[in-house]
């Protein structure tokens, strides 16, 4: 794992960063105000919407900070996550009231959660580390 | 706040972030158009925000509103920070995102404001 490889976060991988930090701000403030506000209303999806934030958030950071290491774990946890609530918010509607970031696979975000961690591993797996 | 005035600035955004993408496209990097821009388009928001405070009596839902409301003003120059750090296109591309998603969230805040009203 390299910790800090500047390729990651230079040329495309600055916008990426800032695609990145834009969703980890709206996720984190979307899930402080669903649970500061009517967090019994819906436990389960607004714990993943927080659960969305902090992935966001350490994905920001790894790809801010050239590791991508940490940043490959948490994209494959964004695509696992945003495919699996996609897929349950339109199984189970009754469990998800509310919407999350994930929900009907980001559809209140253009399906930007859905594409971006394509985009982000397509970005990280480009070529493999020199070392 | 008022429909107008975030109407046009949600133009601004939208005119801004097509600056950025043709200056990325045509692989220019950070210049002082884009300062510029960036510059008048957080004047703007500023100014919104003042007028959105002014009025957050008649606002139902405060603390989203409110949560907008900071991230149109926090984002400019964060992006403004990030993107010149970049002497590359993907400079612009930064400054592209920033103000595309500013202009998306102006609307989110007018959305907030007419439930209201």
């Amino acid at each position: 794992m390299i910790s800090n490889d500047p390729g990651v976060k230079s040329g495309p991988g600055r916008v990426l960063v800032a695609v990145y930090g834009v969703f980890a701000l709206a996720a984190t403030s979307r899930a402080g105000v669903q649970i500061a506000t009517k967090f019994s209303e819906a436990p389960l999806a607004y714990l993943l919407s927080a659960f969305a934030a902090v992935v966001y958030i350490v994905l920001t950071v790894a790809l801010a900070r050239g590791n991508r290491g940490l940043a490959l774990a948490a994209c494959s946890v964004e695509l696992a996550g945003v495919l699996i609530v996609g897929t349950l918010s339109i199984a189970d509607s009754q469990a998800f009231p509310d919407a999350t970031v994930w929900s009907d696979f980001g559809s209140g975000y253009g399906f930007v959660p859905l594409v971006l961690p394509v985009i982000g591993l397509f970005w990280l797996l480009r070529r493999r580390p020199a070392s | 706040m008022t429909a107008a005035y975030s109407g046009w600035v949600i133009a601004a955004g939208i005119v801004l972030a097509l600056i950025a993408v043709i200056m990325a496209v045509r692989d220019r990097p950070m210049g002082l158009v884009l300062l510029a821009g960036l510059a008048l388009l957080e004047l703007a928001l500023l100014v919104q925000a003042g007028f959105a405070l002014g009025g957050l009596g008649h606002v139902r839902d405060k603390a989203t509103f409110i949560g907008y409301l900071a991230g149109t003003v926090i984002i400019p120059p964060a992006a403004l920070w990030w993107g010149t750090a970049e002497r590359t296109r993907w400079g612009p591309g930064v400054i592209a995102v920033a103000a595309f998603t500013v202009a998306v969230m102006t609307g989110r805040l007018l959305q907030i404001w007419n439930g209201a009203a």
